[in-house]
C-alpha cells in the first residue's frame, strides 16, 4: 500500500505521475496499462482539485494504492463538499463536433478505463474506490 | 508549449510530451492564433507527444468547434497507441482527420 496526499492545485498533477509510475514499476505492471491508470486517476483527482473545496480555499486529496494477484485498487478521497461522480450523466460520445461539449469527458475515461468503480460519503469524506484487473508482466 | 508555425495552407501547432491537466491549462493560452485562424487548415502534430488528458482533448475539441464554426478543417497528425486509444474512448475519431505516417 501506498499513500500521497496532495494540495487542491492541479500544477501538483506531476507528482501525482510520479507516484503512479512508481507503483506500476515495483508492481511490474506494463507501461500500457500503467499509461492508462495515470489516464483515469489523474481525471478523478483533478475533478476534486478542482470542485470539491470552495474557490480559494486550500484543501486537500489523499490517494491510497495496493495491489494484488488479480486487480490494483486506487481510493481517492477529500473532505470537500459531497459529489458523486458515478451519478455524473455519461457523454454521448457518437455526436458530431457542433453537438459536443466540452465537459463530461473526464469522468468518462475514468469509468471506461477501470473496471469497477465506486462511491461512499462517510465521515465527512468523499471515498471514491477504483479497481482495475491487471496482468501482470513477468519479473525476468 | 506548443511551437506555431505558418504553412501554405494555414498553421501547424507542434505539441511534445505530456499534455496532462496543468500543461493544457498552460497550452489554452497559446492557442489563440489557431482558433483565429480556424477558417484555414489547422495541423495538430502529435508525433512527439506522449500523453493527453481530458483537458487536452477539450482543447483539441475548441479547435475543431472553431473551425466547423468558420469553415476550416483540422489535421491530427501522428498519434501514437496510447493516444489512439484514448481517441478511441472519447469518440474523438469521428471529430478529425487523423493521418499516421
Amino acid at each position: 500500500m501506498k499513500h500521497l496526499t496532495l494540495p487542491n492545485d492541479i500544477e501538483t498533477i506531476p507528482r501525482l505521475n510520479e507516484f503512479i509510475d512508481g507503483f506500476c514499476e515495483e508492481q511490474g505492471i506494463s507501461m500500457d496499462v500503467c499509461m492508462s491508470l495515470n489516464l483515469a486517476i489523474e481525471e478523478a483527482v483533478v475533478n476534486v482539485m478542482n470542485y470539491a473545496y470552495p474557490e480559494g480555499t486550500a484543501g486537500h486529496v489523499d490517494i491510497e494504492v495496493d495491489a494484488d494477484k488479480e486487480s490494483i485498487t486506487f481510493v481517492i478521497s477529500d473532505t470537500g463538499k459531497p459529489f458523486d461522480p458515478t451519478k455524473k450523466e455519461d457523454v454521448d460520445i457518437t455526436l458530431p463536433a457542433e453537438k459536443r461539449t466540452v465537459g463530461g469527458l473526464g469522468i468518462h475515461l475514468t469509468r471506461q478505463i477501470m473496471d469497477a468503480v465506486d462511491y461512499r460519503y462517510t465521515d465527512h469524506r468523499n471515498i471514491l474506490t477504483l479497481r482495475k484487473k491487471i496482468y501482470k508482466q513477468k519479473v525476468l | 508549449m506548443i511551437i506555431i508555425t505558418e504553412e501554405k495552407e494555414g498553421l501547424r501547432a507542434v505539441f511534445e510530451g505530456r499534455l496532462d491537466t496543468p500543461a493544457a491549462v498552460k497550452a489554452q493560452q497559446e492557442v489563440g492564433p489557431l482558433l483565429e485562424n480556424a477558417d484555414k487548415t489547422i495541423t495538430l502534430d502529435c508525433t512527439n507527444l506522449d500523453y493527453i488528458s481530458s483537458s487536452g482533448l477539450r482543447l483539441f475539441l475548441t479547435i475543431r468547434k472553431e473551425a466547423s464554426a468558420k469553415g476550416g478543417t483540422v489535421i491530427i497528425e501522428n498519434i501514437n497507441e496510447e493516444i489512439r486509444k484514448v481517441f478511441m474512448m472519447t469518440g474523438f475519431f469521428n471529430l478529425f482527420e487523423i493521418r499516421n505516417a
